[in-house]
């Protein structure tokens, strides 16, 4: 099992890495001590939330206003649980850690990938989300680390992530080949992208699952 | 507050704040709660979900400019041989070095 899940995480590996690197090198300006970038990574293990700490750190800014912008920043995390409610097992660590574990990237693959029959979904998703995490502290490490020595051109690895949601992308419509909630959410998304750029992932996704469930309302009535 | 304390404390209050965003759902919905309208949000929402990602990951893309062109061959590699191949790694690996080959040239 762990083999498996090692080898169906891989795609997260070269999404998380350069991207943690990316924060690594950005976060040694501040200068701290390396293993604060590390830190950051196995505790408040959240990519874009991080990106934004070095420019809140920099200002010096209050807690009060780094906890809200976080809880915004990262708020679009709510609708993913929806997905796992049943799948994440019963209350206990692993359950609690399942939950810790939740990025954009872990949900997207655990969402598209079919779990081997012969694996139990909870045990299977922990070992994904556990490399999954592993990976992302040792990008945030490695990039700490060689701030001052970087040798290897890095430019342009940012597309990995990129690449990844593609694919997942392609995924998704091999497996759900309902042509509606990808028109419903490319809707959204430019909606979200003219009006509100600044909270564009947040407001695209209220916007989609508002519009399904609209239109779900809307069907069960005509129906009736 | 000294500086290490500092970040600490912003580290804990981040933590804290991005566990909320994530445990949120799980403490409103209990399991065997699922209703069926539930149950057909969350199987909508990952193909939405990645959608908007890849737009999200998309939208800082200059346009009218040669970022936009080596940006869509990267995504026709990365396609092309997903539908081709269907191998994750393949796809985002070829990818990703066809965008950095014309990124550091």
């Amino acid at each position: 099992m762990i083999r498996s899940a090692l080898k169906i995480s891989l795609p997260i590996l070269f999404g998380f890495v350069p991207l943690g690197i990316a924060f690594g090198l950005l976060f040694q300006e501040l200068g701290y001590p390396w293993y604060f970038a590390s830190l950051m990574g196995i505790f408040v293990y959240a990519g874009a939330a991080q990106f934004m700490a070095i420019g809140l750190l920099s200002s010096g800014i209050g807690l009060l206003e780094i906890a809200i912008s976080t809880f915004f920043l990262n708020s679009r995390h709510m609708f993913y649980g929806l997905a796992f409610l049943e799948s994440f097992g019963n209350w206990n660590l692993r359950k609690l850690y399942l939950i810790f574990g939740l990025t954009d990237e872990t949900y997207a693959l655990m969402t598209t990938i079919k779990v081997p029959k012969n694996f139990t979904k909870e045990r299977y998703y922990f070992f994904i989300t556990l490399f999954a995490q592993i990976y992302w502290v040792l990008g945030c490490t490695i990039g700490a680390l060689t701030a001052n020595a970087l040798s290897f051109n890095t430019n342009g690895m940012e597309f990995a992530a990129t690449a990844l949601f593609v694919v997942l992308l392609i995924e998704q419509w091999i497996k759900v080949k309902r042509l509606l909630p990808f028109i419903i959410a490319f809707i959204a998304s430019f909606i979200a992208l003219f009006f509100f750029i600044k909270h564009m992932l947040l407001v695209a996704i209220i916007l989609s699952i508002g519009s399904i469930v609209l239109l779900r309302v809307i069907k069960t009535k005509s129906n009736e | 507050m000294n500086e290490i304390n500092y970040l600490l404390a912003v580290m804990l209050v981040m933590t804290v704040s991005t566990y909320i965003t994530r445990l949120t759902p799980f403490l409103l919905f209990g399991k065997g709660q699922e209703s069926a309208l539930l149950n057909y949000i969350s199987k909508s929402t990952p193909p939405m979900v990645m959608t908007i990602l890849v737009i999200y990951m998309l939208k800082e893309v200059e346009y009218l400019t040669f970022e936009i062109v080596y940006t869509f061959i990267a995504l026709l590699v990365t396609t092309g041989l997903h539908i081709y191949k269907r191998n994750a790694l393949l796809s985002i690996v070829s990818g990703t070095i066809v965008y950095m080959f014309f990124v550091q040239t």
